[in-house]
């Protein structure tokens, strides 16, 4: 039995081998299946024989090639891909919320003996989490914004510790695998239909044929998840506990998941192993028995919390009266405008001749000859050791780009023409004209800034979404007949191209002034309050809760 | 038949001395893990000496009457530097917990500060560094456990007396109620 978490890295290699012998096994079989069906269908009409010896060794030699190429293609950039599928992105490390994810990971990964663990997130309302490893041990750890904004601090780091728990016991890497393998036939799969459409005909019959095989071999690939087993997640919820020490925050986290939207319909739902909780609701998850543990990905949900509660000794009661009274604590101070948090001067040690130097200033560093992005540097006050290129604040002096960037004004108001301040809003870094009291978010912050909810609104804000909503028909035929002139208005302050004047959706009826370049969005006073008040109250406003 | 014994107890001293190393080796595994797990508190107990004096040069404007409270932090800090035994350590750091707490607990009262962005990321961490400083107790302890037990369980204790291999402290902690869960306030 291995005792700790160093054992257990040694399991992972047979584990993977296994699951290699796996790969070979479903494609000889496959093949000889088809061997055999075709060989009786086409040529021996008349009485059954096995294919000869030779022939099955041929088979097994292609299923061998085969399953390599599939292993070697799924298994690189295992966690870029698959990030990728699920729409998770790297953290904003200025942001308030994803600093405190990140310290979070790096408290629980001090536990498992200091690995270090990348943080991610996925921009989707949802609540769920996962984890994802590959080959050279970088581990990722993800949770969804939502997830960021429901859940406090205990919670999120009992959610963490449990995916800490699959990457540190080993289960993780071959999850990945698995999923990375079967992601191929995913994708095969979904570029084929688009394929299908626009071919119209033309080459038919080959396309149709392709598409048949990969539907095929999609089918089977699917069936190699269920190689993983749901036990993996009873033992991450143990691993949890025994690195926090608090069963009870765990059960709670649990049950507000599995309470909300867990992310079905999102993209990536089909990697369903990855998560904590499956986002897809499975009748079958829910259900015990031989028939259950072989054809579903993870254990029943009420089970899991009522172990959790047991363990801190209490009942289910005790823990659904608690979440009633749950009310969640925001980590951002004020959600007002705040003013960004001034760095003080920083400074680097260069690894130059042989040797550390410095400290240097940013100053004192462009003067140095022989600066080199592939450089060692340490900034001060950090442990660790990075290339030059791996700071943001060091590339200016690398690129010319990014100099005129740096040294260049910092971006204007569209209206006011005036330098836009870099301020905090719920968290968030966005940019605000101190003059006209406009707001310019990036696209992807936008999506941040509706999700959390730690502003409260003012009665004048109140009234304006609700007259919003009201005179719905009325701005929509308006903004229909608006001139071009209009509509096409302000500067980008990003990019410097036009700006659409447009409804953030249809369902939401607030102008707002998009670029439809870089996606980044320009709110004028109070547009923003305005979206995020009938956002958060959407409810209230629409009767089907679909909007 | 001489021969055989012979042979015997020569092939018995052979397994002997093949265990004898089996044991030694995972022995020093063991120590080399206790020695990493004890480097990782020191990591983190150096970032919690070098967050303090940010954090009392930002606070120090607001507080003028609680100077009292903010010195004891400073002596704690130093305290804490100088010491240099894993016993004197961990009663150094826990008076340092303390104090902190209790210059955290003052900070509460201060709208002022607690609006203050640059304050609060201070705080958040100095938690996290706090969470990190557990955690890494919580992994030395267990690494601890498992060498002590090691070499004290027969037969390796025999081995581990030859070698030289000795016992080692355990992190303790301050007061029992700051190891018990988390309560999560509602």
């Amino acid at each position: 039995m291995p005792f700790s978490f160093i054992d257990i890295e040694e399991k992972k290699t047979r584990l993977l081998g296994l699951l290699f012998f796996f790969v070979i096994l479903f494609y000889f079989l496959t093949a000889y299946l088809l061997l055999v069906i075709v060989r009786h269908s086409f040529f021996q009409r008349d009485g059954f024989a096995w294919p000869s010896g030779t022939a099955t060794a041929a088979v097994l030699g292609v299923a061998f090639f085969v399953a390599l190429l599939h292993w070697a293609t799924s298994t690189s950039h295992l966690i870029e891909k698959l990030s990728l599928s699920i729409g998770a992105i790297e953290l904003d490390e200025r942001d308030v919320y994803h600093k405190g994810l990140q310290n979070i990971i790096d408290e629980v990964s001090v536990a498992i003996g200091g690995r270090r663990i990348q943080g991610m997130v996925i921009p989707s309302v949802s609540l769920n989490a996962f984890a994802l490893e590959d080959f050279q041990g970088q581990a990722v750890i993800g949770v969804t914004e939502g997830l960021l904004t429901r859940l406090n601090r205990a919670q999120l780091e009992a959610v963490v510790g449990h995916e800490a728990g699959h990457i540190a016991g080993g289960d993780c890497l071959s999850t990945t695998v698995t999923c990375a393998l079967a992601e191929l036939y995913d994708e095969m799969f979904s570029r084929l239909k688009i394929g299908m459409q626009r071919s119209r005909g033309r080459g038919g019959v080959l396309v149709l044929v392709l598409f048949l095989i990969v539907f095929f071999m999609r089918f089977l690939s699917m069936l190699l998840r269920y190689f993983i087993s749901r036990q993996k997640e009873y033992r991450a919820d143990a691993v949890s506990v025994r690195l926090t020490r608090n069963p009870l925050s765990l059960a709670e986290a649990l049950s507000l998941i599995s309470t909300n939207w867990r992310g079905s319909g999102a993209a990536g739902e089909r990697l369903e192993s990855i998560f904590i909780i499956n986002p897809n609701l499975s009748r079958l998850d829910e259900h015990q028995g031989l028939f259950s543990d072989v054809f579903s990905t993870h254990p029943p949900i009420g089970d899991r919390i009522r172990i959790l509660t047991e363990m801190a000794h209490l009942d289910k009661k005790t823990l659904e009266d608690n979440l009633k009274k749950f009310r969640w604590v925001s980590p951002v101070a004020q959600a007002e405008f705040k003013e960004a948090q001034k760095e003080g001067p920083r400074s680097w040690s260069v690894f130059m001749d042989q040797e550390w130097r410095g400290p240097f200033g940013l100053e004192e560093l462009s003067k140095i000859a022989g600066m080199a992005p592939e450089m060692w540097v340490r900034p001060e006050g950090a442990e660790k050791v990075i290339h030059a290129y791996e700071d943001k604040v060091l590339m200016p002096l690398f690129s010319p780009e990014a100099k005129n960037k740096a040294s260049g004004k910092d971006l204007a108001c569209p209206h006011c023409r005036t330098s836009l301040e870099e301020l905090f809003y719920e968290g968030v870094p966005v940019l605000k004209c101190s003059h006209c009291e406009g707001v310019f978010a990036p696209g992807r912050k936008v999506s941040r800034l509706l999700i959390r909810r730690d502003k409260t609104f003012d009665e004048e804000t109140i009234r304006l979404g609700q007259m919003t909503i009201r005179e719905r028909d009325k701005r929509i035929d308006g903004l229909y007949r608006q001139k071009a002139a209009n509509a096409w208005f302000l500067d980008c302050p990003q990019c410097g191209r036009k700006m659409r004047r447009q409804f953030f959706v249809y369902s939401y009826p607030v102008e707002i002034d998009r670029c439809v370049f870089c996606e980044g969005i320009w709110f004028d006073r109070q547009e923003l309050e305005v979206l995020q008040y009938i956002y958060e109250n959407k409810e209230q406003f629409f009767d089907d809760s679909s909007f | 038949m001489l021969a055989g014994i012979l042979i015997a107890l020569l092939a018995l001293a052979l397994l002997l001395l093949f265990w004898f190393f089996f044991a030694y080796n995972s022995l020093v595994r063991m120590k080399v893990r206790v020695d990493n797990a004890w480097s990782q508190i020191d990591v983190q107990l150096k970032r919690r000496h070098d967050l303090i004096p940010n954090l009392v040069e930002s606070v120090k404007g607001y507080m003028a009457h609680e100077k009292d409270t903010l010195e004891r932090v400073i002596k704690a800090r130093t305290q804490a530097i100088d010491a240099s035994s894993i016993k004197d350590k961990s009663q150094a750091e826990n008076f340092l917990t303390e104090t902190l707490r209790s210059l955290f607990a003052v900070v509460e009262r201060y709208p002022d500060l607690k609006a203050n962005q640059n304050v609060l990321s201070l705080q958040e961490e100095l938690t996290s560094t706090e969470n990190k400083i557990s955690f890494a107790r919580q992994y030395y302890n267990d690494e601890t456990g498992r060498y002590n037990t090691l070499i004290q369980v027969v037969p390796t204790n025999m081995v581990a007396a030859a070698a030289g291999f000795t016992k080692r402290d355990f992190f303790e902690i301050g007061d029992q109620a700051q190891r018990e869960a988390p309560q999560v306030k509602f």
